[in-house]
């Protein structure tokens, strides 16, 4: 069977669907951050594999989509930094990393 | 000749040199030494100075040279422009006014800028000395040259609106510099007082500005689009000759001619500048101010604005007998009223104040009465004796340490501490008072001979002139008398500070503050303040000698040393005997009665003076006082104008402030804000329920917005709009990326093209084989009363007949009082007309008894309609439309298709016969049709 485009936006749209639901479904927000970086990673699959098999109009010289999940891998580390420290932040005031424990800023 | 510097170009560093010492001193004085802001203040002024002396001794020259009209005229740019705009039913075209920052020196502007840097420079010289204390010597000086340069700009001022900018710069610098002490909450009253006033007063300057240019745009425009300086004084006068023709409307109620109507506002503005009556009640208690201010604006300088306005548009003013009367009584009445008060103040600077009020009355009857060159010279030689008496009376405070004005009860004998100050006071009084061969002498003598000249003019002159002649000989009379009063009491006599201490100990009425003593030992000023004393008590004297027409005139006539009117004769128009009809010259006596009762009235109110209080040491008039105290009282209490205005305008304005401040806080603030903040309060308290605050339900919704996104790009959404008219529709669908059309125009299921992307609209012309449906169009025709044919139609529905068949016009929708008679006229009960379509597809209806019109026709029988026909019953109207509908299949670069549908209705106007094979069928009725009869 020859893999194509299809099947790695297939594994891309999968992983985005996990993403998805896991970061419905769970409460606590290191899971919910993983399940941030996994869709983020759907995203970058999505990325090059459109870059191989639909290179822009430099050819095989032609990175763009590989640049743009660099930045997405970038983007990524920065919010994880941001994120944990908030996570820490918040854990010193709840003693607890459930997500729906926090809903101070509602009003 | 070549200085490299331009005389016209002077005129403009006149204005700019004491503005850019106000800038200087305003923003960095605070920091700077206090030699520094004298030295800039001072020397700013003293160039000013320097530059007019220029500027005039080139007029002096060109005057000289025989050229009689010589100016000197300097133009910076052009300001803005007004547009008078046409005026077809008149023939006239637009006119367009432009008004240029544009100074002129003649010989009347020539003499006012010399005395206002002049008499500045020696006043700001004064300052040094006066002000030395004062921790606010730079906002001192900053105010006063930002008034120098308004002053100037007023006037030098070529046009009505420049001059308007000086004649508010100077309002706004008299109110900062009445306030200057703003701590003590009286002084700060006063300067708003001065400014509200005055603000009366401009706004009839405003509105004769505005009638004299308008006349002048209006005289000046033809049938083609022309440019007018409508508000050049220039050219104000010189259409002031046409100004007698009455103005074609009224302002506030004031009807007449144009100059009456112009002249009566802008003397409403002079009487607010320069205190006349009923406007003058500010300047007495602008003396809050410090004493060098009282001396230049209050007493030299912005006052006699009023002179000057009137004296540079005097060819409008001489065209109104009306507007000339009324200055002459009113500045008559004002010098004799404000001389009564005079007489009895007690303070120096208060005499002094009403003094001047009184002598600007004079300068307004000399206006009145024509004699526009006569009340120049007074505003000139009064500039002189008036400064250095303000300057004095400024020397004796400084002396005896008395804040804000002086007593006069508590001073005397002070000729023995302040020589320099007594001379040039005495100087100064006896000019004011009108001894002979003193400058007030001359111009006093000037204003009675031009009223002696006023009875000369037929119609109204004797009286008016005469009447002036009367009030001016008196308040001349009582001017002599409260001048020597005020001299007599200041500086002869013992010092009697020490005694009032004493008295005032003693009993128990004296107010606080106000009872302590002056300085036991008074003592003479410093240079800088006898300086400027010294030489304005000189000019006092000696400037009016530039006409020395009485003197000469009492032994010649032949010789004529009247060297101001002279130089002031083509900037101002006169009034002149010779110019009377019926006069040929006036009679020699009017001189030596002018010069006889001036002589008259100054030694009759200086004996009196001496009599009551250097003889009588003070008792006379006190005697006086105690035999009609109530008099006394009146006038000491200023004619209680105060208090009237007080009770008459000030006090019903505060109860309307009072209703209007708690309307604002009820209705304002209680109602209208209060509800609407509280709206938007329930509106946010509402919207904030809707926040969970948990991360997964927004995470949720989220998903969801992703979801329908992603359907959105993945499906086509075309949508088709319609425009119809008669037989033609056109179908447009929307735009879309990577969108591809085929369209289907008649909807039959068969696509007319293939996909293409760049059709996006199909015009639709219908033909006669096209399919299309039956649709009814029901309006309610109202008819309008008075106006023949159809009147508006309001929709009521559509009905689509191919689904359905047949239709029954509901009851409903059939109008109010419709009526369905047989043929004897009872009344029917029963089912409305009704429409069918039978299997070939052609339209009837079956009129069921109502009273129907087909096309206009009625109808009692079933009858085929075609499309386009019109129904009528009463006011309801139907009309058969066709309705055909276009279907476009939209596909995207997924290769998603999405159809569209739109119809249109085609109403036409006239009915359109549809080929078709006869064809009888039996007819199916709808259900409730069956009852009625058919055949």
């Amino acid at each position: 069977m020859e893999i194509g485009l299809g099947e790695y936006i297939g594994l891309s749209c999968i992983l985005f669907g996990i993403g998805t639901v896991g970061f419905l479904i769970r409460r606590n927000i290191l899971v919910q951050l993983m399940s941030i970086e996994l869709m983020l990673n759907a995203v970058n699959v999505a990325l090059v594999s459109f870059n191989r098999w639909h290179p822009g109009t430099l050819g095989d010289f032609d990175h763009s989509g590989q640049v743009f999940a660099f930045f997405v891998i970038a983007v990524a580390a920065a919010e994880a930094a941001v994120g944990l420290a908030i996570v820490l932040s918040l854990f010193r005031l709840k003693k607890s990393v459930a997500s729906d424990l926090v809903d101070q800023l509602r009003y | 000749m070549e200085l490299g510097f331009d005389a016209s170009r002077s005129l403009l560093w006149i204005v700019l040199l004491p503005l850019a010492g106000a800038v200087i001193n305003g923003i960095f004085g605070r920091f700077a030494e206090r030699r520094l802001v004298s030295a800039v203040a001072l020397g700013s002024v003293a160039g000013a100075f320097l530059l007019a002396l220029f500027a005039f001794s080139r007029l002096v020259l060109a005057r000289v040279g025989g050229e009689e009209g010589a100016r000197i005229a300097y133009t910076a740019y052009e300001w803005f422009s007004l547009t008078l705009p046409a005026n077809p039913a008149a023939g006239q075209s637009s006119v367009a006014i432009p008004i240029h920052i544009r100074f002129v020196m003649d010989s009347l502007s020539g003499v006012m800028t010399l005395v206002i840097t002049g008499i500045g420079l020696l006043i700001h010289l004064y300052s040094v000395g006066y002000m030395s204390e004062d921790k606010g010597l730079a906002r001192f000086f900053a105010y006063l040259n930002l008034f120098m340069a308004s002053m100037l700009i007023l006037v030098l001022a070529s046009n009505v609106p420049l001059m308007f900018v000086g004649w508010e710069g100077v309002g706004l610098c008299s109110y900062l510099l009445i306030g200057f002490w703003f701590d003590t909450p009286a002084y700060a009253a006063a300067g708003r007082k001065a400014f509200v006033v005055n603000r009366i007063g401009d706004f009839g300057v405003l509105l004769g500005m505005f009638v004299l240019a308008g006349f002048v745009a209006v005289q000046f425009s033809g049938s083609s689009p022309t440019t007018v300086a409508a508000f050049e004084f220039e050219v104000i006068n010189q259409a002031a000759s046409r100004m007698h023709t009455a103005l074609p409307f009224t302002v506030f109620g004031i009807g007449g001619s144009v100059a009456t109507v112009a002249g009566l506002f802008l003397f409403l503005g002079c009487t607010g500048k320069s205190a006349q009556l009923p406007l003058y009640v500010w300047l007495p208690d602008a003396m809050a101010g410090p004493t060098p201010v009282s001396a230049l604006i209050h007493a030299a300088t912005m006052v006699t604005a009023g002179v000057y306005l009137c004296c540079r548009l005097s060819p409008v003013f001489l065209q109104s007998s009306t507007v000339l009367a009324t200055i002459a009584i009113v500045g008559s009445l004002t010098a004799l009223m404000a001389a009564t008060i005079a007489v009895v103040q007690t303070d120096m600077k208060k005499i002094l104040a009403y003094s001047t009020v009184s002598q600007l009355g004079f300068m307004f009857a000399a206006v009145g009465v024509g004699a526009f060159g006569a009340a120049i010279f007074h505003v000139f030689t009064h500039a002189f004796f008036k400064a250095c008496l303000f300057l004095g009376a400024g020397s004796v405070m400084h002396s005896v340490g008395a804040h804000g004005d002086a007593d006069v009860r508590k001073l005397g004998g002070l000729k023995h501490y302040m020589p320099t100050t007594r001379w040039t006071f005495l100087l100064s009084c006896l000019a004011i008072a009108g001894v002979p061969l003193t400058s007030g002498f001359f111009s006093k003598d000037a204003i009675l001979h031009g009223a002696l000249t006023m009875t000369l003019v037929p119609g109204g002159g004797l009286l008016v002139g005469g009447l002036v002649f009367a009030l001016l000989a008196v308040a001349a009379t009582l001017t002599a008398f409260y001048m020597f009063r005020l001299y007599f009491l200041t500086f002869e006599g013992s010092y009697r500070s020490a005694e009032a201490e004493s008295e005032a100990h003693h009993s128990d009425h004296h107010h606080d503050g106000e009872a302590h003593a002056y300085d036991p030992h008074p003592h003479e000023s410093p240079m800088t303040m006898t300086i400027p004393l010294m030489v304005l008590g000189v000019g006092a004297v000696v400037v009016g000698y530039l006409n020395l027409d009485p003197l000469v005139h009492l032994v010649t006539h032949d010789l004529h040393l009247n060297y101001w009117e002279h130089w002031l004769d083509p900037a101002v128009a006169n009034l002149s005997a010779a110019s009377l009809p019926g006069v040929d010259h006036e009679p020699t006596w009017f001189g030596y009665l002018a010069a006889g009762v001036g002589t008259l009235a100054m030694i009759t109110g200086v004996y009196t003076s001496y009599r009551f209080y250097i003889i009588g040491g003070g008792a006379p008039a006190e005697k006086i006082a105690s035999l009609v105290p109530r008099l006394h009282r009146f006038l000491f209490e200023k004619w209680r104008v105060d208090e009237f205005y007080g009770f008459v305008i000030v006090r019903p304005m505060k109860e309307l402030a009072k209703v209007a401040g708690s309307m604002d806080l009820t209705f304002v603030d209680g109602v209208l804000t209060k509800l609407s903040s509280s709206s938007v309060r329930l509106l946010g308290w509402l919207s904030v329920r809707i926040q969970s605050g948990a991360i997964y339900v927004y995470g949720a919704f989220m998903a969801l917005g992703i979801v329908f996104l992603t359907w959105w790009f993945l499906q086509p959404h075309p949508q088709l709009l319609v425009t119809s008219q008669q037989r033609s529709a056109r179908f447009e669908v929307s735009p879309g990326a990577g969108y591809e059309y085929r369209w289907d125009i008649n909807s039959d299921g068969v696509y007319e093209t293939g996909w293409n992307n760049d059709k996006l609209a199909v015009e639709y012309e219908f033909g006669a084989k096209d399919p299309f449906h039956h649709v009814l169009v029901l309006s309610h025709q109202t008819v309008q009363p008075g106006r023949a044919g159809r009147g508006r139609s309001v929709s009521v529905m559509r009905q689509d007949l191919e689904h359905g068949g047949s239709f029954v016009l509901p009851a409903s929708v059939l109008p109010t009082g419709w009526q369905r008679r047989d043929d004897s006229g009872e009344v029917l009960d029963g089912p409305t007309p009704a429409f069918e379509i039978d299997g070939s597809g052609v339209l009837r209806v079956l009129p069921n008894s109502a009273q129907l019109r087909v096309n206009g026709r009625p109808v009692t029988e079933k009858t085929m309609l075609d499309p386009g026909s019109t129904l009528t019953v009463g006011s309801l109207v139907i009309q058969v439309a066709m309705r055909i509908s276009a279907t476009v299949e939209v596909r995207n670069v997924y290769g998603k298709t999405s159809s569209a549908r739109a119809d249109a209705d085609l109403v036409l106007r006239r009915p359109f016969q549809i080929p078709r094979q006869p064809t009888v069928s039996k007819l199916t009725l709808p259900e409730s049709a069956k009852g009625s009869e058919l055949q």
